[in-house]
């Protein structure tokens, strides 16, 4: 009977369900960022691996065939960022520059508190890609040899934050265009972010999946050859 | 649906091909959706199909990185010396980044704004 524990089974059948409860209570709540299916999801799962014995190396194995996904899901972020070219022919310019500025700023401000406050080079690392979306920023952090486990945590917290906080954030700078809300948001805080865009309207929401994919292209592109050098200048000697 | 996850994979595994071949340090995937991205904007045949495929992966991006993610916790001993320097790199560091980004926006996008706004 043990034994059934030890399959891909038992990892796949928990976290399923696990996620599908999570949906159903995110729904109730109207999706409050702080109900997200990845927070709530996560309890029982915490709860019931070390009760059935299982570790979280043989979890991970059990539940390869959905990471595995993930390099699927990223590629399909194309069609997104394909069908929302159109909505910003007429102001692609502030659009680039804000993607180009905005991704450094997220990647550097993490990066910066980070080793400012300690942590360690593979740490850092982890963080720096926590602004863009999950599938991407994994195969980013593998690129700085970063920890994937604290990257994929990083990016659902910084999601979270960042769609609980935005509306605040927005009436505070007096900030009332829909360009602007959904394009921060999907800068900042990816598909959460876009999430939560989403209610504000159809443009706030395709104003956020063009800039969750122009940042996370960006990025991807950039960080795998910028990172060796900024941690070599970080971390230098040390 | 089988059409899209065929498509997806086909550009998944090109990108490893043209990483292999060109010792690009980017990850594959992302060299994928590149390659997608141009096929889809050069309106190569077929390539169309991927937006039920597509749609369903993005969706659930949550449950397919969820496993990856929970490690944060169930692995904590790894992080816990530098819970503070993450705590204020992730939680700070987005709220500052939100600020900026948002003021940035608001200056760049105003003079389009007005362009296209009510003034006569």
């Amino acid at each position: 009977m043990s034994g059934l524990l030890h399959t891909p089974l038992f990892g796949l059948l928990l976290t399923l369900a696990s996620y599908r409860v999570a949906l159903l209570i995110y729904g109730k709540v109207n999706n409050l960022p702080l109900f997200h299916p990845f927070i709530v999801a996560a309890i029982p799962v915490i709860v019931v691996l070390p009760l059935a014995g299982v570790s979280y190396s043989e979890y991970r194995q059990q539940t390869e065939v959905l990471s595995f996904l993930l390099g699927p899901a990223t590629v399909a972020l194309a069609w997104p960022l394909y069908r929302q070219l159109h909505t910003v022919r007429s102001v692609w310019k502030p659009v680039i520059a804000t993607t180009v500025i905005g991704a450094a700023l997220a990647a550097g401000i993490s990066v910066g508190l980070a080793w400012w406050l300690g942590a360690p080079e593979q740490v850092v690392g982890s963080l720096a890609p926590k602004s863009i979306t999950t599938p991407i920023a994994v195969e980013v952090a593998k690129s700085t040899d970063g920890l994937v486990s604290l990257t994929a945590g990083a990016v659902a917290i910084t999601g979270i934050v960042g769609a609980l906080l935005g509306g605040l954030i927005f009436r505070l700078l007096r900030v009332h265009d829909d360009r602007i809300r959904g394009f921060a948001l999907g800068l900042v805080a990816h598909a959460i972010g876009t999430a939560r865009a989403f209610e504000y309207g159809e443009k706030a929401g395709a104003f956020a999946s063009l800039a969750l994919g122009l940042t996370g292209l960006l990025t991807a592109l950039a960080l795998p050859w910028l990172w060796p050098w900024v941690s070599q200048w970080l971390f230098a000697g040390g | 649906m089988l059409d899209g996850l065929l498509i997806l994979l086909l550009f998944q595994f090109l990108g490893e091909v043209l990483i292999h071949f060109t010792g690009l340090p980017l990850p594959a995937s992302v060299v994928g959706m590149v390659l997608l991205l141009l096929a889809l904007m050069f309106n190569t045949p077929l390539t169309d199909r991927v937006a039920e495929a597509s749609g369903m992966l993005i969706r659930h991006i949550s449950l397919l990185i969820f496993p990856l993610g929970v490690g944060i916790v169930l692995q904590w001993h790894r992080y816990q010396d530098y819970a503070l320097a993450l705590a204020m790199a992730v939680v700070l560091g987005t709220i500052v980044t939100l600020v900026l980004v948002t003021l940035l926006l608001k200056v760049l996008l105003r003079d389009r704004g007005a362009v296209k706004g009510k003034q006569p």
